[in-house]
């Protein structure tokens, strides 16, 4: 095909940080990748934008940023374009993968240096696994883009063999029989309408700007068991939604999506570690490959891939990173697998275009951000989504940093306008060290369904106002002032914030609520709220009263967190509704 | 080897100078000017921004004496640091030169300053405590070995004391200080500090002193830092003392300024995070080798500023100093739980319990300075504020271990509350209550 003669070419004219000028004379097309020769590397880049040459009419200027350090380049490099954009390997393996944010494999160039060093390049996927393929279709059917031609087994997973989307109409010249192959095998050979031959392999390459196709897109309706109380009952996410979760720094965030890895249903999840620690993606990779998958059992690591584009890797790979995960998600939903993918952080991602366009010239619009970055974030939060066609999803959960904690920042705004649900941690409950610090007041938007009932959602809303009220008339005017019946009101919601709301994410049985629990612990509540407490207003005065009052309550309160953490058996789950019946009844005191 | 030379500067300014067209100079690469007449070494400088019509350089040692017949002699080499065990001990200038008027050191060898990102495959999940003897971070915020994390202080705490102490107590064995915009009287106290410890055999000083050029105060961090990874490299636990990294953001921010780049807030770049996270992510506990610590300090006026915002998203928490105090509300250690749940068995509860009586403290302190606080259990609550603060909060004193300080916080609680009070679970208050 492309012999050296046939090669575009161009070469460098300017040079500064992450972003190159270029000469060319044949043509360049827009968002194709580039290769520079560099110092004896060859680096990768993604051309921005294409200009005339002043000062040679037979030329043009094309403005590229190089997705890796450029030290040593100099005028005069070789630039040679691939006419091909940026794309994501796609295929059998790429579960349990851990790569850089342009999907090199990091335990594979390891071997080679423990520093990522520019120019270091290895395969996406490994070449040398054998899949046991086993086609579906026979010579002489025809099979068009995103049909499956065969499947192989990953892991727990049926992996089906695509036909590449952007193909046409085809048909199928030959296949092979049952027979294990690596990736670098043909397995079959279609012709298309023109009558051109291609062969198909078990992997393909897929634009990450260009979104995979849903079969038949559909509104989210089946409800994501998180394990995280807050978010299951006040603040749920539906497979195939998108959710915003900014808080400023130190409010949880990063314990929060390790829960979610952890133990959120779905068959699949996806991690892009975007400008974000390095010490938590490996975190993730090392510890989880050592924890159970909820639902099969197996190592957590057998239903995750990672892309790992830590806050030091260079910042122009930030923005495809997010990209390429997106894509990776849409493939397998297109496989029919209920996929969520955790983008950590979205503000990085924001960024690394702050710092592009700010480096291209581009006039600034809020905070600096390029103008169009509301445009942007709806349209990566829009590839999420249910197909009932594949019976897959991708739901996206995305952090969001804001700059200084101010959720009035141009990125949170965005998010906040992209999502169906919000989860906005709170720097306030953090500090008092009520995790995970979603706020249930304020910042617990979603429009999908509650494991629990519209109604009996809305009655600890409601409780948690409430106490939240009375709480501030005691700070204003003092405890003396507050009636005793506001007294219990306020005890009430304390117990449901502080035994339902808060949760113990480092605990073994406390770290993770199933529905089943929810409806025990929603009894709990109900029994709690819905019957008034009586007491003897004649043997004590009211400040009498109310200590004892708070003395019963805690007392509850640590019989409640002993329930959440050492209740397993279902006998011992059944305890709490009826534990606070009585408790409501005064029957018994010694909880 | 002879080497190329460029005869004629086209533009002098603040810290940068540009030469016409194209000489070949690489990226980010080194060049040594010259004086025209006498061929002394003024300064070095680095290429910043090439283009095929002018080239940009950023002069180490500052421009001022510059002129247009100032020669330049290309290096074709990005900027080096030396590296020797002999360097223990010693004093640099931000681009690695000795600065403490001793004899010159013969380096083992030069290492790259790029700071390139270790693979995140060769570290290690960090697991071992870097004890301090300050209960405030001991029991509440325990330090981790590859940690990086900031002391936010305002301008006139004492952070540079704090980070004194922890030197003297942690245990390291390589302790690098590097110091950016320093006071000199700053310089001389850790100078001494470290003498009157016996710790000055194991510590590499980088110090750049307020008024020195900006540029090796901008290059100070990666030079300092490429020492600390080879120290690491051959197995050290390496301490980083990075101060004042709010000096250092606003050189970054002035440099920029010269080079006309559109500012993001309050006049920063908008590469600031990446920037910052490219030296505070060369902390780690790299597999089979040693482990690189970095404690910073970080002055600000307010928590929302550019450079204390980026920093904490970046670190691993943050350590507040406010009127001398190390203060809990505020501070976290991001690793702890990979250390604290191993120690004893009342370690978590009691960190969690104490926070959250404290955090309702500080409500009820509130309260009553408007007259509310007058039930019984507010009272209670703030005569347990006011002992926190005096017993825990307090960093400076002789060093406590781990047990005793816990055993401290249970008489505090005891003194104050009834067991149920505290949220703490039945079988702890039965095993360490009485």
């Amino acid at each position: 095909m492309n012999s050296e003669k046939m090669k575009r070419k161009g070469t460098l004219i300017a040079i500064q940080d992450s972003l190159v000028k270029a000469r060319f004379f044949d043509d360049v097309i827009m968002g194709e990748t580039a290769e520079i020769a560099v110092d004896g590397k060859s680096l990768s880049a993604e051309v921005l934008q294409i200009q005339p040459d002043p000062k040679n009419a037979d030329a043009g200027i094309v403005e590229m940023q190089v997705f890796e350090d450029l030290t040593g380049a100099l005028i005069g490099d070789e630039v040679v374009f691939t006419g091909k954009p940026l794309s994501v390997l796609l295929g059998p393996g790429l579960l349990t993968s851990v790569w850089d944010g342009l999907q090199n494999p990091l335990y594979k160039l390891s071997e080679e240096d423990p520093y990522l060093k520019p120019g270091m390049k290895a395969p996406a996927l490994d070449e040398t696994a054998l899949w046991v393929f086993t086609p579906s279709v026979k010579v002489g059917d025809t099979v068009s883009g995103g049909d499956a031609i065969g499947a192989v087994p990953e892991g727990k997973l049926n992996h089906k063999i695509l036909v590449p989307f952007d193909f046409g109409k085809c048909k199928v010249e030959s296949i092979i029989e049952k027979s294990s192959v690596n990736i670098t095998q043909t397995v079959a050979v279609v012709s298309d309408e023109q009558g051109k031959q291609h062969e198909l392999k078990l992997v393909f390459r897929q634009p990450v700007k260009s979104p995979i196709p849903f079969k038949a897109r559909a509104i989210p309706t089946e409800t994501i068991s998180t394990g995280v109380r807050v978010i299951d009952l006040l603040a749920p996410v539906g497979y195939g939604g998108t959710v915003g979760n900014p808080g400023p720094f130190g409010a949880g965030k990063t314990v929060l999506q390790h829960c979610l890895c952890k133990y959120a249903l779905a068959d699949i999840i996806i991690m892009a570690a975007c400008g974000e620690r390095a010490g938590e993606a490996v975190e993730v990779f090392k510890e989880f490959a050592e924890l159970k998958d909820p639902s099969s059992g197996e190592s957590l690591m057998n239903r995750m891939c990672i892309f790992g584009n830590t806050s030091s890797m260079p910042v122009a790979a930030r923005e495809a990173s997010v990209f390429i995960a997106l894509t990776v998600g849409e493939y397998y939903r297109y496989q029919g697998y209920n996929v969520v993918l955790l983008a950590d952080s979205t503000s990085r991602w924001a960024q690394a275009l702050r710092e592009r366009s700010g480096r291209q010239g581009d006039i600034p619009g809020p905070e600096a951000f390029p103008m169009d970055i509301p445009d942007q974030i709806k349209g990566m939060y829009q590839r999420a989504g249910a197909d009932r066609g594949t019976g897959g999803s991708l739901t996206f959960i995305g952090t969001v940093s804001p700059a200084g904690g101010n959720f009035q920042e141009p990125v949170t705004q965005a998010t906040m306008d992209s999502t169906g649900g919000f989860w906005g941690l709170s720097q306030d409950r953090a500090d008092a060290k009520k995790y995970p610090a979603i706020d249930p007041l304020v910042y617990t938007n979603s429009v999908y369904d509650s494991f629990i009932s519209w109604e009996h959602r809305q009655d600890m809303v409601d409780i948690l106002h409430e106490a939240n009220d009375i709480d501030q008339t005691i700070s204003t005017i003092g405890l003396k002032k507050v009636p005793v019946e506001k007294y219990i009101q306020y005890q009430k919601g304390l117990t449901v914030d502080f035994c339902v709301m808060q949760q113990n994410a480092f605990h073994d049985v406390d770290a993770c609520t199933r529905p089943e629990r929810l409806k025990v612990i929603n009894q709990g509540v109900q029994n709690l709220l819905n019957s008034s407490m009586e007491f003897d207003r004649d043997a004590m005065n009211d400040e009498e009263l109310k200590s004892m009052i708070k003395t019963k309550f805690d007392e509850l309160r640590q019989w409640w967190r002993d329930w959440n953490s050492n209740a397993v058996t279902d006998e011992e789950i059944s305890t709490l509704p009826e534990k606070i019946e009585k408790f409501v009844a005064q029957e018994e005191y010694a909880l | 080897m002879i080497r190329k030379e460029i005869n004629k500067i086209s533009e002098v300014g603040k810290a940068l100078i540009s030469v016409e067209g194209n000489p070949g100079v690489a990226l980010n690469h080194v060049v040594e000017l010259l004086e025209a007449d006498t061929n002394q070494s003024l300064s070095f400088a680095k290429a910043i921004n090439i283009t095929e019509d002018s080239t940009r350089f950023q002069v180490f040692n500052g421009t001022a004496g510059l002129s247009t017949k100032t020669k330049i002699r290309m290096h074709e080499l990005p900027l080096t640091a030396g590296y020797s065990p002999k360097m223990l001990g010693r004093c640099f200038d931000g681009i690695g030169q000795v600065a403490d008027g001793g004899p010159e050191v013969i380096f083992e060898k030069q290492v790259s300053t790029r700071l390139d990102t270790l693979n995140p495959t060769v570290r290690e999940v960090p697991k071992q405590a870097l004890w301090t003897g300050i209960p405030m971070i001991d029991v509440f915020n325990t330090l981790v070995k590859s940690q990086k994390i900031p002391i936010f202080a305002g301008p006139t705490e004492p952070y540079n004391r704090l980070l004194s102490q922890i030197a003297q107590g942690a245990s390291a064995d390589v302790i690098i200080f590097a110091g950016i915009g320093l006071k000199f009287d700053e310089y001389e106290y850790f100078k001494e500090q470290l003498s009157a410890s016996g710790n000055i055999d194991k510590t590499i000083m980088f110090t750049h002193l307020a008024g020195d050029s900006q540029i090796k105060g901008l290059m100070l961090p990666d030079v300092a830092l490429s020492v600390a990874r080879e120290f690491a490299d051959d197995g050290k636990d390496v301490l980083v003392l990075l101060t004042d990294m709010t000096n250092w953001s606003n050189i970054l921010r002035n440099v920029a300024n010269y080079q006309d780049m559109i500012p993001s807030l309050q006049g920063y770049p908008g590469s600031l995070y990446s920037e910052l996270a490219k030296r505070y992510e060369v902390a780690a506990d790299i597999e089979g080798k040693g482990s690189i610590t970095i404690i910073g300090a970080t002055t600000l006026e307010s928590l929302e500023d550019p450079v204390p915002d980026n920093t904490g998203y970046i670190t691993e928490g943050q350590f507040f100093l406010e009127n001398g105090k190390l203060k809990l509300a505020r501070s976290l250690s991001r690793l702890k739980q990979g250390v604290n749940g191993k120690t004893r068995n009342d370690h978590r509860a009691i960190m969690t319990a104490m926070a959250s009586l404290l955090a309702d403290a500080e409500k009820a302190y509130e309260a009553s300075e408007v007259g509310a606080a007058n039930d019984a259990f507010s009272q209670k609550l703030l005569r347990y504020r006011a002992d926190f603060i005096e017993h825990i909060e307090e960093p400076f004193g002789e060093p406590i271990e781990l047990e005793p300080a816990l055993d401290k916080c249970w008489d505090i609680l005891k003194k104050h509350f009834e067991p149920t009070e505290t949220g703490l679970s039945k079988q702890l208050i039965e095993q360490y209550w009485n």
